[in-house]
């Protein structure tokens, strides 16, 4: 399965300000004053050398994740990245047949489901999008947040709908999906993906106060194994417990729920809005060095999700 | 884990042993709430023989020092960390809000200090 992040952000879109772009331009000129720099031609290689929070932006679009597996694209969360994968979508080539894909959304907040009016194949009617969602009034939830009094058209034909139950196991094509509920004020819904023997799971929006084995068990046998875990790691711990019942987590909870549950690799995703680059790349500092403390012979690898990060599982 | 307390000069001094993870925090967590209910406020952690804490264990401890601090005017103090449980205070933020002592004197000597 191919994965590509259109939005890594949580609760709001929060594009990096003109006072962080100067913080950027002014650490890369003086690490290029550093390195001597003289010509040009040294320009990529010194471009390569900076720290990735001065080289580029984890990206202020909210929730959305490409799979490609198979014939089947699966998109995850409609969020303001959608925008920009939409975009992407109507460039690619389909041999003349129209798009179809699967959108499988985790829940209704709107760092969820705002893009979705400017997702473009959705103008297209013969194109085949199917929103999925396993919380209650699905379509009516979707189709009110383009009402007359919010958005100036209504949700286009190409939109189709799947009611799903909770704790669903459904196959799309060859994909299995199965579905779980996660901790959440509203409710959020995890997925996990399985296609040729590699598992993906989606487990955003959730907070587990209760870090006990026991009542951590149910989300440890959803992620068992899993070959990637996209887990919500919006806070620091510390802020984390401040903000209670906010329904998100940490990214020291989600190494040891990986540990736990023998994933391959976490990604971090739902990054605060309140964070810069600098604060999350020390966040990821941190907790990487936590996992070297903690188990440093497992085989976990973990990630900082980024706007425009690709993988293949 | 094995947990023991040793209560005197109205001060809990709780000396755990073993690794504070998932499959600990709810033993800790029970001791530590059965003492609250008793009545005791005022708490120093001595972790001289925990080899490792995970966030299971740091979210524990962080609950009950708020509350502590909030509620009963009380505290819970951590002593005699080993150096990597150390660093872990401190990459996850908790030595910045916890009151941490190399050893038990100095701890018992603070909460005497604020008497
Ligand atoms: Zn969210
Ligand atoms: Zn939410």
């Amino acid at each position: 399965m191919k994965v590509r992040f259109w939005g890594v952000r949580g609760s709001v879109a929060s594009p990096m300000t003109n006072a962080e772009l100067a913080v950027k331009i002014e650490t890369a000129l003086q690490l290029a004053v550093k390195a001597g720099l003289k010509a040009e031609t040294e320009i990529p290689a010194f471009m390569k050398s900076l720290p990735c929070y001065v080289r580029e932006t984890v990206g202020g679009n909210t929730a959305c994740v490409e799979i490609q597996a198979g014939d089947k694209l699966l998109i995850l969360d409609g969020g303001t990245g959608i925008r920009m994968l939409g975009l992407d979508m109507i460039r690619r080539d389909y041999g003349g047949k129209p798009i179809e894909a699967h959108i499988l959304l985790t829940h209704t907040h709107w760092d969820h489901i705002s893009g979705l009016p400017f997702f473009v194949p959705g103008f297209n009617p013969k194109n085949k999008l199917t929103i999925y969602g396993a919380f209650s009034n699905l379509e009516a939830r979707i189709r009110n947040q383009q009402k007359f009094e919010y958005f100036p058209v209504p949700l286009p034909a190409a939109f189709h709908f799947v009611q799903l139950k909770e704790n669903s196991v459904f196959q799309i094509g060859d994909v299995q999906i199965e579905t779980l509920p996660l901790n959440h004020p509203g409710g959020s819904h995890s997925y996990r993906m399985t296609h040729q023997n590699k598992s993906i799971v989606y487990a955003t929006d959730s907070e587990y106060k209760d870090l006990s084995n026991h009542s951590l068990r149910p989300f440890i046998r959803f992620f068992q194994d899993a070959d990637m875990l996209i887990f919500d790691a919006q806070f620091t711990l510390l802020e984390n417990i401040e903000k209670e019942d906010w329904g998100h987590s940490n990214v020291f909870c989600g190494i040891d729920m990986a540990i736990e549950a023998g994933v391959k690799k976490l990604m971090l995703i739902h990054h605060d809005p309140a964070y810069n680059d600098q604060k999350l790349y020390k966040i990821f500092q941190d907790a990487s060095e936590y996992l070297e403390i903690y188990a440093p012979d497992r085989n976990l690898e973990i990630c900082l999700a980024s706007e425009g990060l690709t993988l293949t599982v | 884990m094995n947990i023991t307390e040793e209560m005197k000069d109205n001060i809990s001094r709780i000396y755990l042993e073993g690794r504070f993870d998932a499959n600990t925090c709810a033993d800790v967590e029970k001791f530590i709430r059965e003492k609250v209910e008793e009545g005791k406020y005022r708490f120093v952690i001595n972790m001289e023989k925990v080899p490792f804490i995970a966030s299971a264990g740091l979210r524990v401890i962080l609950v009950f020092a708020k509350e502590l601090r909030q509620k009963f005017k009380g505290d819970l103090l951590i002593s005699n960390l080993q150096s990597s449980v150390e660093r872990v205070f401190e990459i996850s933020g908790l030595k910045n809000v916890l009151k941490i002592y190399d050893n038990m004197e100095n701890a018992l000597q603070s909460f005497k200090i604020e008497n």
